[in-house]
């Protein structure tokens, strides 16, 4: 096990160096000067000039590399060009509601999906499963932004449940109530998403896996049907689950703007979007280095776990 | 024919046809069919003009003689402007998918044929590349690379779906070219490319299908989310994006200008997403017919 | 020795609905076993023996498969019970092995979890006392280091190592009948004598009744009490073991052991096989189904399916209309007063 974590903690460094060096080129390669954004009007060459060397752009890239990865590790993100607020201050209020959005989609997604899978896996092409895989399907074809639309057009419109429309969002330091108010239909249509798609993977795993012989052989045991699929099933089955979770999670991270953007609500997705606009170049570099990172960090936790679940694989 | 029970299988014995691809395949291709002739045939037929507008009377009307799915704010007629709006939307998938496909199934056949440095170096690049999500590599770009058209739109979709492509072709090519009848052909002194027309682009052209088609999908989602960002087509053009976009503002007196493109993106990605799984199970031996 | 039979089948019969039509994988099977015997079922691959064992205990699955006829187990009727009434039988009273230990053990489990389930579970042990008997099952098996390998993964142990396991999952309930489907078909052939024989040890300790099914006539020779030769899901022979192999009648169960390599043939003595392909369930006509391949063959057995007649007083059965005569067997030419049959040494 050790072994495997180990080489996995290699290839994490390898990754995230890599993605650091593509986040930080990736903004100093857009086209767009950025002394064409800061000082506009003023764009002399003096100022110009003076303006890189105070944001410390007059230096080699490879030196400002070298300087911003430094600062990283200290948590030091700097400080915008544009507004001069602090990078990281942005990133870190705005990660916590994109974390407790995740949370509750996906609560809601593995709470539906895995019941859901096992009573269609029990009886293949029956009705349920027929009715199940057909209304996933459906909703998979149902882009985020059209749900999120269509719920508010319902909910918060039509049905005129306070607290649930556009640009209601509260922290949830304020008043934790509304907080999960505001949250509750993002959270839904984030949550739909996952739950169809991680109802297709279990479900087509389960199947496959109930027709191995080890489960003929735990029905002989006079073990119960509960206990077979829940102890015997999902376990080999809980592994493709997982991968399919972690890819998931890691598209939401950053994934979910489309739906902050049009509920307006501060997440890192939505802070993207507008540093994006205002040509806010080091916040752009911090919020892709961040949700980077986090998408590494997922990917290995999510390695961990199998190895847990599935011995097998740290035997390589 | 003889049918024996194997020693061990006590499940039915599988079905020597394969079941049919269905009826409601067969249907999902004719709406994609629809999809496309209407675009492409849009200005033969009798419909209002996109932009036309009857001196801004009839605002936000619903379903209607005159206008079959209503009108919107500007009074103009919301079929037509559907109908318009698909060529932009089949227009950026359709292109970027082909563009992608192009370049990354070539790469990713040869890749995988050859084996070796170049597919070790694509290989640890596409990973990289796949990594991070692609759809704020694609805002990222747009945003900043103006003026703004749908030939850009088009290739930047194209260029970020690459590495994906890539991947996908590669694995399918990997377990066709480990088969015997690649050795086969090799023995018989078959020259790489002929292997590779021949040989493995048959067997992995449902693989490829079926991705195309999902992947198309996947673009008219992208297409949306960028319309949603003001980032795709402008005003005029209508796009279905742009128009789902711009009936926010007037959801509560004309539910039906979100409603209606609504729902012709949302049958299109149906049939789409189906026609894409409908090949794929089809042809895909390994998976057990219960 | 006038125990009651624990297992009656009565014209059993296991259809299976498919899409390409009715097949009848067991077609009308009678006989009884008596708590402390050991019976083998024979029969090449197709021939209804692995259906029937899983009919026998009620594993079969339920979808498109039709039942007739009865099976009476330890007093309870398996044909048409429901998985409810079935499962309070399964592994405490009745309980099978399987033939591929790889795929039979659950991969992601430890073997001594899968052990100790059974007890836990079926017996109501509290988790230490299930480890303690679960080492002990495993020690009763014959694994080294029971303690240590009680943790181990099945992935971790050998093909023979595994099916032992297996073999103490399905004693550790105590069960009266022991099912061994193919026990040793996927084993090394020197683990299999093994095997075999650990079998042979545990059954007289438990006091189990065995069935053995498997198409190796070597397997069943020194190990059975009775046989049942299987051909197209029927019964073509059945008897007591000396009976079926120095006395037999039907031409299949001779061209069964003819065709069974001898250790004792000289050196590149042609194998002989028998002629033409395995039935076609699917397209059974009226006929004896064994017509096609025999030598024997008439017109009447091509047209009149022969049942079941008695050759002695001691449960020697065959089915055929034109039997081989008594006392022909090549077997006799050998030792007939003993019991090793196909794999006798001179």
């Amino acid at each position: 096990m050790i072994k495997y974590l180990g080489r996995r903690v290699i290839a994490l460094a390898v990754i995230l160096t890599i993605v650091s060096f593509g986040s930080f080129s990736l903004i100093h390669l857009l086209p767009g000067d950025i002394a064409t954004v800061i000082l506009g009007t003023g764009n002399t060459p003096a100022n110009r000039i003076a303006l890189y060397k105070q944001l410390g752009l007059d230096k080699g890239l490879f030196s400002q590399y070298f300087t911003w990865l430094g600062n990283i590790f200290q948590l030091n993100f700097g400080n915008s060009f544009i507004d001069g607020t602090s990078v990281s201050t942005t990133i870190g209020t705005a990660l916590p509601i994109d974390f407790e959005m995740i949370l509750i989609s996906q609560v809601m997604a593995f709470a539906i999906a895995i019941p859901l899978a096992m009573k269609a896996a029990k009886k293949p092409n029956g009705l349920f499963d027929r009715i199940a895989t057909g209304t996933s399907f459906t909703m998979l074809s149902v882009p985020p932004f059209i749900f999120i639309v269509l719920l508010v057009l319902v909910v918060s419109i039509n049905l005129q449940i306070p607290g649930t429309g556009p640009a209601s969002f509260v922290t949830f330091g304020q008043d934790p109530f509304h907080n999960l108010v505001s949250l509750v239909l993002p959270s839904i249509v984030l949550g739909i998403g996952s739950t169809v798609v991680y109802f297709r993977v279990l479900r087509s795993d389960l199947v496959s896996t109930l027709q191995e012989e080890f489960i003929t052989m735990a029905r002989s045991k006079g073990l119960t049907r509960r206990r077979i699929m829940w102890r015997h099933a999902f376990r080999p089955s809980s592994i493709a689950l997982l991968g399919t979770a972690g890819l998931n999670i890691g598209g939401l991270i950053a994934g979910g703007f489309i739906v902050e953007y049009l509920m307006q609500i501060p997440g890192i997705g939505y802070m993207l979007i507008l540093a994006i606009n205002k040509s806010d170049f080091l916040l752009v570099q911090g919020i892709v280095m961040t949700i980077a990172t986090l998408i590494v960090l997922l990917n290995f936790l999510i390695d961990f776990l199998f190895g847990i679940i599935d011995p097998r694989i740290t035997r390589d | 024919m003889t049918s024996t029970i194997e020693n061990n299988e006590v499940v039915v014995l599988k079905p020597e046809k394969k079941e049919p691809l269905g009826v409601f395949f067969w249907v999902c291709v004719g709406w994609l069919g629809v999809n496309l002739l209407a675009a492409i045939f849009a200005n033969f037929l009798p419909i209002w003009g996109p932009q036309d507008s009857n001196n801004y009377v009839d605002l936000n009307t619903g379903p209607s003689f005159s206008h079959l799915l209503g009108t919107d704010d500007l009074g103009r007629d919301i079929l037509s402007r559907i109908i318009y709006g698909a060529r932009v939307s089949l227009g950026v998938s359709f292109g970027a998918m082909f563009l992608a496909f192009f370049i990354g199934g070539i790469f990713g056949m040869y890749a995988a044929y050859r084996r070796g440095k170049l597919d070790l170096i694509l290989t640890s690049v596409s990973l990289v590349f796949l990594a991070f999500p692609s759809i704020i590599a694609v805002i990222a770009v747009l945003s900043f690379w103006t003026p703004r058209s749908i030939l850009k739109i088009t290739i930047v979709i194209a260029v970020t779906s690459i590495p994906l492509v890539y991947r996908v072709i590669r694995a399918a090519t990997l377990s066709a070219a480990t088969k015997d009848y690649v050795l086969a052909a090799k023995i018989q002194g078959a020259t790489d490319r002929r292997i590779m027309t021949k040989e493995l682009l048959p067997n992995i052209l449902p693989t490829a299908v079926s991705f195309v088609m999902i992947g198309i999908a996947s673009v008219i989602v992208v297409e949306g989310s960028l319309a949603f960002l003001g980032l795709s087509t402008n005003v005029t053009t209508p796009s279905w994006g742009n128009m789902i976009n711009e009936s926010r503002s007037v959801m509560q007196v004309n539910p039906w200008l979100v409603l209606f493109p609504s729902l012709a993106m949302c049958l299109l990605i149906l049939s789409l997403n189906f026609i894409g799984d409908r090949i794929r199970s089809y042809y895909d031996v390994s998976e057990v017919k219960l | 020795m006038s125990s009651s039979p624990i297992l009656v089948v009565k014209n059993l019969t296991t259809t299976f609905i498919t899409g390409r039509g009715r097949l009848p994988a067991v077609g009308g099977v009678s006989f009884e076993l008596n708590a402390d015997e050991t019976l083998g079922i024979v029969g090449e691959s197709g021939s209804g023996k692995t259906v029937l064992s899983r009919t026998i205990m009620g594993l079969q699955p339920r979808s498109n498969v039709e039942l007739g006829g009865s099976v009476q187990l330890l007093g309870h009727e398996i044909v048409h019970a429901s998985e409810d009434e079935l499962r309070t039988i399964w592994g405490t009273e009745v309980s099978m092995v399987f033939q591929d230990p790889m795929t039979s053990l659950n991969p992601v489990m430890t073997i001594g979890k899968q052990i100790s389930e059974s007890l836990r579970v079926r017996l109501g042990m509290s988790k230490a006392d299930a480890k303690v008997r679960a080492i002990d099952l495993l020690k009763l098996v014959g694994i080294p280091s029971a303690e240590e390998r009680y943790d181990a993964y099945p992935t971790q142990l050998s093909g023979g190592m595994r099916q032992r396991v297996v073999i103490a999952i399905a004693l550790s309930c105590s069960p009266q009948l022991l099912l061994a489907d193919e026990p040793t078909t996927g084993l090394d052939v020197t683990i299999q004598a093994q095997i075999l024989n650990l079998i042979e040890e545990l059954k007289s300790k438990e006091k189990m009744a065995v069935i053995l099914v498997t198409h190796d006539l070597g397997v069943v020779a020194t190990r059975t009490d009775r046989i049942i030769v299987m051909y197209a899901g029927r019964i073509v022979e059945m008897g007591r073991t000396r009976d079926v192999f120095f006395n037999h009648r039907m031409p299949y169960t001779r061209a069964l052991l003819e065709s069974t390599p001898k250790v004792s043939n000289p050196s590149h003595t042609r194998l002989i096989t028998i002629p033409g392909r395995p039935p076609d369930l699917y397209n059974l006509d009226g006929g004896c189904a064994f017509a096609p391949r025999c030598a024997y063959a008439t017109d009447q057995c091509r047209q009149e399916a022969p049942s079941l007649q008695e050759a002695n007083s001691d449960g020697h059965l065959f089915a055929c209309w034109n039997p081989l005569p008594v006392g022909t067997s090549p077997l006799n030419q050998q030792n007939s007063n003993e019991p090793n049959g196909a794999s006798n040494e001179q």
